[in-house]
């Protein structure tokens, strides 16, 4: 039972931010920005276009290594929703020499792990295992990535699996559908419409085959980067990344461009109902804004102040301190290489669901209308500069943090300028900022999962409502008329 | 920490031991055998770096400098959660975790979180069958007002009428969401008030729903003044902080802070089942739920390192022999965990099942039956003893990572233990259990006369939720 739940939703958010050397004290309200040791890297690009980057920390006998493949479950065919995670899944489930239960027990006898998923653009391999165990974990990667076997009784279970544990979300976390729902009525019409991990429906129609070609389609060493930070010594691992990956061949396939969606006017609901729940799960957003937003650090002190940091937030004020509407409500931007979604998520009594919803897009209205006060800007300011230094301790974090810079090719200094970033940013930013990067509450689609009977006639008020049932096996709109 | 489903998590973060060179070549040459003894000595050397103090009116205070990072974790461990309630007043040390947000006399609410914000730290808290456990992260620089805040909270709690009855609207919003909206929450629930008949670990910590719409004031002024007092709390506080530095600004700032009566110990002990119970929860749903539970030890208990070894070897990740025969083999679930949660008093050993399509309930138990027989029976192989180490040893390193993990571990071994050095010997206490050992404890916990079976028997939609 925690005080509040979108603490780990905040440190998500934080650990995308990154870190300061130096102090620039502009404010005496201001805290320094924090100095937090840079670890050194050493890079390497094999003749395949593989790059290696190596993070040696030694202060635990632990390795973290991440492997990440451009592409993810965007170069997916909308058909295929959930092909890319459930090749990730099956990258495991056999390889190389080893079949699925062979492939286990090599992997945790040695106490290693080795987790594969997808998202919009990319797929990711991330593991940990004990110092002195990078053979072992070279070797399994290297199957992974260059040798999975994809067998189709391996297929036939996961897939199944998958369908079964999408069902049995629906009985014990509603609330992890909702992206779902909103991301197809949202994004309509562009690869982020479609669920990351598949439908009931789409995964019901998929088959090995579609596996296999996926793969031999969107893997290669030229779209891939593995980080390996830990207790290692980096002229060793350089050779043994070599001896694995030198002979994965090229794909030979450039990426196809990613279209960037559009904000949407005007304002939608969509209604999923859920008979008998007691209460209604609720998203409300728009598309957001990109990775490489210039102004990142005047947004980030913009969605900490408004709903996506302490329990002081404005959202939290207004609806849980001041109305007892719900134990949490947040906000976050989703910021791929092209703007995902900017959205407010809470849940509310059944009866409550109108009220709820009025407070809230009159809370964005007013910060729209009235922006941040000094106070408060250098309140969220302050606990960035205090928190993400926390969001660097581990092999695991750092090893994590360079594959995301790769990704997005951000210089260092997206790390050791974020401080003084921050410390320069002025109340003109931040004006900016909101009306930039933050929707106006007349452009919203809301989505909602809640008991339709008892809700349907009071939502209406807030756009044109379309409705599905939660027990239905996809998470498309109804067409319209 | 309600309704978690494995051991609580070590999980996340990370911070250096600066570990001797020449041990740490040792560990590289280990295979599957760990090299215990190496690790041991030097991770047990680590426990010479934690400085503790007690203040004169009982407050305890353990700190573990570690200056990787500019910033400071501190936990205030407080005994009390749902294990000291009783009929009436269940839920009350969980409502008291969000009461300790929500202003003292001195500082109205709000000023907690605004307070800290603006120093740069941030805060959170979870409510436990046996504790209530604060959390503050900070910079060094927010540590004087971290400490002020904290002992306002435990010394000036304000009670205001609107205050409370807004914040039952929050507490009845989390339970909404935990448990009435989530059927594995709301089947452990039940079930856990089935299995026990006395001990209150029976009760949820959430609250019973009319026990959390009926709370006095009174009610709630009482349990304030009973537990809240320093020496029913401990301080454990790890990061880039000087011991002697900290030991004087708490001082400063609990120093003056009265001593309370401790609370009356409770008594109550579970009598010994007789039988197998059963309980049947009908509710709307996709997809048919499985749990059972069997009462087990106290974290204190000997043969705490050998459960936790069985439950690696029967659930521990996707070569466990119950992801193997139940999910793989037989596909009776799509996925099968198991929890021990360590408390002061023996606490359940429960596994949980979301059955797979087609399956029946009554599959899954005969085949949960039979591989939990066939481990009280054969016991396991030195193989699966040497992997379940490895996996354990692992998820350790890992949790003594970070900051977080570390006051985690050191309030939990502090109070649940008995003692916060034996963190430092646990990754040997680990090593010398034996395949003998792990098969004892699954002997004596085991037992079909003490099992209790809940079952989640989906109703199509439209029928009576």
């Amino acid at each position: 039972m925690n005080a509040r739940m979108a603490f780990g939703l905040l440190r998500g958010a934080l650990l995308g931010l990154c870190l300061a050397t130096t102090g620039i004290a502009l404010g005496a309200d201001s805290l320094a920005a924090p100095n937090v040791a840079m670890p050194t890297t050493v890079r390497v690009t094999l003749a395949n276009g593989l790059k290696l980057i190596m993070v040696p920390r030694h202060e635990l006998p632990l390795l973290a290594i991440e492997a990440v493949l451009r592409g993810g479950a965007r170069v997916q065919e909308p058909s295929q929703a959930g092909v890319a995670a459930l090749t990730a899944e099956l990258l495991a489930r056999g390889a190389g020499a080893r079949d699925a239960y062979a492939f286990t027990d090599a992997l945790e006898d040695a106490g290693g792990s080795l987790g594969a998923s997808a998202d919009n653009e990319s797929l990711r391999v991330s593991g940990q295992f004990l110092a002195g165990d990078e053979t072992l974990m070279l070797d399994l990667l290297g199957d992974m990535l260059l040798r999975p076997r994809f067998e189709a009784a391996e297929f036939e279970k996961l897939r199944d699996r998958r369908i079964e544990g999408l069902r049995a979300a629906k009985d014990s976390e509603p609330q992890a559908l909702l992206g779902d729902y909103a991301h197809a009525l949202l994004f309509a019409g562009h690869p982020f419409a479609e669920p990351v991990g598949g439908s009931e429906s789409t995964l019901a129609t998929l088959k090995p085959d579609d596996v296999t070609r996926y793969y031999h389609e969107q893997f290669g060493p030229e779209r891939t980067t593995l980080v390996i930070a830990g207790d290692f010594d980096p002229g060793h691992m350089r050779l043994a990344v070599e001896k694995v990956f030198a002979s994965w061949p090229r794909l030979g396939r450039p990426l196809p461009p990613l279209p960037a969606p559009q904000r949407r006017h005007g304002r939608r609901v969509f209604l999923i109902d859920s008979p008998g729940s007691t209460q209604t799960y609720f998203w409300l957003g728009n598309v957001g804004v990109a990775r490489n937003y210039p102004a990142r650090a005047a947004l980030n002190i913009a969605d900490v102040a408004f709903g996506g940091g302490p329990l002081n937030s404005i959202l939290n004020t207004e609806l849980r301190e001041k109305r007892g509407l719900t134990y949490s409500i947040y906000c976050y931007f989703v910021r791929g290489t092209v703007p995902g979604e900017f959205a407010i998520s809470s849940f509310v009594r059944t009866e409550d669901t109108a009220r709820a919803l009025e407070t809230t897009l009159d809370t964005l209205e007013a910060l729209h209308k009235d922006g941040l006060d000094g106070t408060q800007v250098n309140a969220a300011r302050n606990y960035i500069l205090g928190q993400y230094p926390l969001a660097f301790q581990s092999a695991g974090d750092w090893a994590e943090t360079f594959a995301d810079l790769d990704f997005f090719a951000f210089p260092i200094s997206r790390i050791s300028g974020y401080g003084s970033e921050l410390l320069r940013v002025q109340p003109r930013d931040i004006a900016r900022v909101i009306a930039d990067a933050f929707p106006q509450s007349a452009d919203l689609d809301l989505v909602l999962i809640g008991d339709a009977a008892k809700i349907r006639a009071a939502v209406a008020k807030f756009g044109p409502v379309s409705e599905k049932s939660l027990s239905a096996p996809d998470y498309s709109p109804p067409a319209r008329p | 920490m309600f309704a978690s489903r494995r051991r609580r998590g070590l999980s996340q973060l990370a911070a250096p031991f600066y570990w001797a060179r020449p041990a740490l070549a040792l560990l590289l040459t280990s295979t599957l055998a760990l090299n215990a003894p190496a690790r041991g000595a030097d991770f047990a050397a680590a426990a010479d770096q934690v400085q503790t103090r007690t203040l004169a009116n009982g407050l305890q205070i353990i700190v573990w400098p570690v200056h990787n990072i500019p910033n400071i974790v501190l936990y205030n461990w407080v005994r009390v959660g749902s294990r000291n309630e009783s009929t009436g007043a269940t839920g009350l040390a969980h409502f008291f975790e969000h009461m300790m947000f929500n202003g003292t006399t001195d500082h109205p609410k709000g000023d907690f979180e605004r307070l800290l914000g603006e120093a740069g730290g941030s805060s959170n808290a979870n409510t436990r069958k046996d504790v209530t456990v604060f959390q503050d992260w900070l910079p060094r620089s927010a540590l004087e007002t971290v400490l002020m805040l904290e002992s306002d909270r435990i010394a000036h709690l304000a009670f205001v009428p609107e205050v409370v009855e807004n914040e039952r609207k929050v507490v009845y919003s989390e339970r909404r969401l935990r448990v009435e909206d989530s059927a594995p929450a709301l089947l452990s629930e039940q079930l856990e008030a089935v299995a026990l008949l006395a001990h209150p670990y029976r009760i949820p910590t959430i609250g019973w729903p009319s026990d959390i719409q009926s709370w006095t004031l009174a009610d709630l002024e009482n349990f304030y003044h009973t537990f809240y007092a320093p020496n029913n709390c401990t301080l454990v506080i790890v990061g880039d902080v000087e011991p002697a530095q900290l030991f004087a600004l708490i001082e400063r700032y609990f120093g003056a802070i009265p001593r309370g009566a401790l609370p009356e110990p409770v008594r109550t002990r579970e009598p010994e089942q007789l039988g197998e119970r059963r309980l049947q929860l009908h509710r709307v749903a996709e997809t048919g739920l499985v749990q059972v539970m069997y009462p087990a030890i106290s974290a204190a208990d000997p043969r705490q390192p050998a459960l936790d070894l069985l439950q690696m070897v029967l659930t521990g990740g996707e070569s466990s022999r119950l992801h193997r025969a139940l999910v793989e083999e037989r596909r009776l679930a799509i996925e099968v965990e198991s929890d021990w949660s360590e408390g002061l008093d023996p606490s359940l050993l429960g596994f949980y099942a979301t059955l797979a399509e087609g399956a029946s309930s009554a599959q899954f138990e005969q085949a949960l039956e039979q591989e939990l027989e066939r481990v009280v029976h054969d016991g396991i192989s030195d193989a699966e003893l040497a992997r379940a180490k490895r996996q354990s040893l692992v998820a350790f390193w890992r949790g003594v990572t970070t900051l977080d993990g570390r006051a985690e571990l050191l309030g939990e071994y502090a109070l649940m233990h008995g003692d916060y050095r034996l963190l430092f010997s646990a990754p040997a206490g680990l090593e010398r259990v034996s395949a003998s050992d792990v098969q004892a404890v699954a002997q004596q916990i085991l037992n079909p006369l003490h099992r209790t079976v809940g079952e989640l028997v989906p109703d199509a939609a439209g029928a009576q939720r």
